[in-house]
């Protein structure tokens, strides 16, 4: 391919359209700063006071063409926010962890000293590995990367992991054991409206990724087919020519039923398979019994639909299965996401435009940022802290010994286990909230409690930052510049628009300067940008699976950004995977998975007879840290809420906006009940985006997938109760 | 080359997008000046936005006794002028769609205006510009008329601008549907 004029391609929607400028003010381009959609958008920054004034859309973008969300829209009103932390906080009466009192502001000097004296306190007595990072992935790919150099080579621990785990790990682990490859998607999003079947499986698609949402309208009005499985009707589901209402937790038998019918019908490619697949003989005898009475009895969805799923999607000449957290916050999401992948594999509906399997990204970053090393088993361009020869590899990058390179640690969610037993004793948390965001809530809020020191990193005092001894005020992303890599695999660029907010700080800036002060800066002190940054993470990641050594920042500005893997100056990236049909494991074949049925850890029983599963609002993205400071957001969604369907209201003797008691196993919290046809009559929802009390992770199970060590947030087992009132004296 | 606002309420997904944008334009005060509703909550997530249609004739600015609710050339029905606006609220109520908001405190009435600063010299308005379905698009006539060729209509006519509601409006409701009558592909 010729790289001079290369530019990514541009779909049938794009038009030239001029931007408004207001008097006074300037464009700045970048993305959103939510999910992996990255919507392109314009800040408005005022030319007098240099400050961020609101957004304009940025219609040349070819993802999503000037269109946003609301949360989208809004987004900028994060950055001058009344609620930004503008100094850094220390609390020295540990007594008040767990609540929003006794911080005092200090100066980063003070902060930094209390952070290197308790680490380096804790070190030497309980060992290196007595400190941890948890981190996140809505942030840039240089922080992501730097945050696991940080806790590799700076504080020289093994325990670093991140939020991935409760968003994208079982997605990683499925499409690398199946493709051997874990991009999020096999081909660019310009793809999916030309289509003639889109499979979505456990995707809100309309509330979590709404921008997309005009292109699978776009396959419809072609005469294509939506097929929606999914327990609820959501927005997408209701305009689906076919919504397969599936009880939570049964996607596995879902994905077998299909794939038996498919095999049956002869809508397989046996050509396809015997040059480019392993495995099909072991699935095609796993999958017989999935009949669909065998696979309605389990999934609760009538066989006839199954039936007519099978048949569109086998008919259909070209296709595309996505799926998301529904199918994937499991106790076998990773088998979930193999078994949706399968159906893609049989009939050779992959490796080539218009047909493929993707996952939809949910953190902006949450592809980028698990590629480079912030996930305990994990270092840069995705190679595995396991092989040696990977080992060796960054160490040299790294500038040290690969003995001093630390072992595998545990995913985060062990890690609150490892806290328990006080292995793990100081915490350095960063772009997460797990005290609204894990699951267990009563569990996870108690071990960090316990911890002997703890520093959060935050734009805003978190849920979890009321447990911390130290805050730290960081930029939002508006106030730096960096890539991220977003749902399509596409490695894009966000700009900065604003000088920090008071005294906060980049994270990568915060680690640089902790780690000078720990006297291990000879191996940070040269990364002086963001830019610098990225061009040791493309040294990093050169040679490994997600390889982004030939992306510059100039390229990714004048081609509208470069998909991975991107090898050298003149590779202009690969926006569709196996269009040689080669897949990524050492053969060069996809592995066809043949995996037997298990259900839930916590299936319904007599005591917790339905099935609680948990999502999001289109208003609120993840823990609400960021959206519920947001007066529209807020009003339009200002609390949770639980879904029940008419006929269970009616059994529990409920009405429409009362409050209820809603419990399992764990723990308990009250809501309003909002009552609604578009749920399972054996299913509740609620939206997670709250904390304290009103957390629905108070009630979740901490059960976790095998491989991907993610917990089973859609599944576990509830009961509701109405409130007694009391008569008025 | 002129454009319209022009809806596909079937697309709608009751993200209310359009309403936050509202508030972005820069002229309306950060306040959202169109509805979108909940059809039937206690059933299903149907949702659909009310935007101001922007009519030919329209009956708040007929309605205003103090001629405050101009019409720009472009046809957008603007927001009353500030100092004629009387507070009479007789717009209110004289649109058949309900459109015209009331500001108690300032006693002023304010209403959608297509972004006139936006769309008069040709850029969509806000609510159009992002909204992420396609329910509001920006279009010229010409590509209004091929999407009206696709259906088999009344009089040749979507059901907005049929007589009785308001008659001719500006901007154009793909009404009865975008779907009806498309051939599947198997």
């Amino acid at each position: 391919m010729q790289m001079d004029n290369f530019r990514n391609e541009r779909d049938q929607y794009f038009k030239e359209i001029d931007n408004l400028n207001h008097p006074n003010e300037t464009l700045v381009k970048t993305h959103c700063s939510y999910c992996a959609m990255q919507c392109g958008m314009n800040l408005r920054v005022n030319t007098k006071t240099n400050k961020i004034v609101g957004v304009e859309p940025r219609y040349d973008w070819p993802v999503t063409l000037g269109k946003m969300c609301p949360k989208g829209v809004t987004a900028y009103q994060q950055v001058n926010n009344k609620d930004r932390l503008l100094r850094p906080l220390i609390r020295d009466d540990q007594s008040l962890k767990g609540t929003k009192n006794g911080f005092r502001e200090a100066s980063w000097d003070e902060a930094y000293d209390l952070i290197v004296k308790k680490f380096t306190e804790l070190q030497e007595n309980y060992g290196k590995d007595s400190l941890s990072v948890y981190s996140g992935v809505s942030m840039t790919n240089e922080k992501c990367y730097l945050t696991g150099k940080f806790a590799r080579v700076g504080l020289q621990t093994r325990y670093i992991d991140y939020n991935g785990r409760f968003c994208m790990a079982s997605a990683a682990g499925g499409l690398n054991r199946s493709l051997g490859i874990d991009r999020g998607s096999t081909i660019p999003w310009t793809d999916v409206q030309d289509t003639d079947c889109i499979f979505l499986a456990g995707s809100n698609t309309a509330e979590c990724h709404p921008t997309m949402m005009f292109r699978v309208w776009a396959i419809q009005e072609r005469g294509g087919y939506v097929i929606v499985a999914d327990p609820r009707e959501t927005p997408v589901a209701r305009r689906a020519d076919l919504h397969l209402d599936l009880r939570p937790g049964t996607d596995l038998a879902l994905a077998n039923g299909i794939v038996n019918l498919l095999i049956e019908n002869g809508h397989i490619d046996e050509e396809f398979i015997k040059n480019h697949t392993n495995g099909f003989e072991d699935t095609k005898e796993l999958v017989k019994q999935f009949t669909p009475e065998y696979t309605s009895a389990i999934t609760g969805v009538a066989p006839e639909k199954i039936i007519r799923a099978a048949e569109i999607y086998g008919k259909a000449p070209n296709a595309i299965v996505m799926f998301a957290r529904g199918i994937e916050q499991q106790i076998k999401g990773v088998d979930n996401v193999s078994g949706y992948t399968n159906m893609a594999l049989v009939t050779g509906k992959i490796g080539r435009a218009k047909s493929g399997v993707a996952t939809i990204t949910g953190q902006g970053n949450g592809q980028g940022g698990r590629e480079h090393g912030q996930k305990a088993d994990a270092l840069p361009g995705y190679r595995k802290i396991a092989n040696p020869d990977h080992v060796k590899y960054v160490s040299k990058v790294w500038g040290i010994e690969p003995e001093e390179m630390p072992k595998e640690g545990v995913s985060a969610f062990e890690m609150f286990g490892l806290m328990e037993q006080k292995t793990i004793r100081a915490l350095y948390l960063l772009c997460s909230n797990p005290a609204v965001s894990a699951p267990d809530q009563n569990y996870v809020r108690e071990q960090l409690k316990n911890l002997d020191f703890m520093v959060c990193v935050d734009f805003y005092l978190s849920e979890s930052a009321e447990f911390a001894d130290v805050v730290l005020p960081t930029t939002t992303w508006a106030e730096d510049a960096g890539t991220t890599t977003n749902v399509e695999g596409r490695i894009i660029k966000i700009n900065q628009a604003q000088m920090p907010v008071g005294e906060s700080k980049p994270d990568w800036k915060i680690q640089v300067e902790l780690t000078e002060r720990m006297g291990r800066g000879k191996y940070f002190s040269h990364l002086k940008t963001s830019e610098d940054i990225f061009n040791e993470l493309r040294v990093a990641s050169k040679g490994g699976t997600a390889d982004y050594y030939g992306v510059t920042w100039e390229k990714i500005d004048k081609q509208d950004g470069v998909f991975w893997p991107c090898k050298d100056e003149n590779d202009p990236g690969t926006p569709r995977l196996f269009l040689d049909k080669k897949f990524n494991h050492p053969d060069g074949r996809a592995k066809i998975f043949a995996l037997p049925y298990r259900p839930s850890a916590e299936e319904p029983d007599e005591e917790y007879p339905l099935r609680l599963t948990t999502g999001r609002v289109v208003y609120h993205y993840l823990s609400g840290n960021q959206t519920r400071r947001i007066q529209f957001l807020r009003d339009m969604c200002p609390e949770p809420f639980v879904e029940v369907h008419p006929e269970t209201a009616a059994k529990y003797n409920i009405d429409h906006e009362e409050l209820v008691r809603l419990y399992t196993r764990r723990g308990e919290t009250t809501y309003k009940v909002k009552i609604t046809e578009a749920i399972r009559k054996d299913t509740v929802f609620v939206p997670y985006h709250w904390g304290h009390e009103k957390s629905i992770n108070l009630l979740t199970i901490g059960a976790l997938d095998p491989i991907s060590r993610m917990p089973e947030f859609k599944a576990c087992a509830a009961q509701i109760e109405k409130l007694k009132i009391k008569k008025v004296q | 080359m002129k454009k319209r606002l022009y809806l596909e309420l079937e697309n709608c997904i009751g993200c209310r997008s359009c309403l936050a944008a509202c508030t972005q334009c820069g002229g309306h005060e950060e306040r959202n000046r169109n509805y979108v509703y909940d059809v039937n909550p206690l059933v299903n997530r149907q949702t659909m936005p009310l935007m101001c249609l922007h009519c030919v004739n329209p009956a708040c600015a007929r309605s205003c006794p103090a001629q405050a609710i101009q019409i720009h050339e472009t046809g957008a029905v603007l927001s009353a002028l500030v100092e004629k606006c009387i507070g009479c609220q007789n717009c209110t109520i004289a649109c058949p769609y309900g459109i015209p908001k009331f500001d108690t405190e300032q006693n002023l009435m304010y209403k959608c205006d297509l972004c006139i600063d936006r769309s008069k010299d040709g850029i969509p308005p806000m609510c159009a510009s992002v909204c992420p379905t396609n329910t509001l698009q920006w279009l010229t006539d010409e590509e209004i008329e091929a999407k009206q060729k696709q259906f088999n209509l009344d009089n040749g006519k979507w059901v907005t601008s049929m007589p009785y509601l308001e008659g001719e409006t500006n901007v154009k409701v793909n009404l009865p549907g975008i779907l009806q009558g498309v051939t599947k592909l198997f």
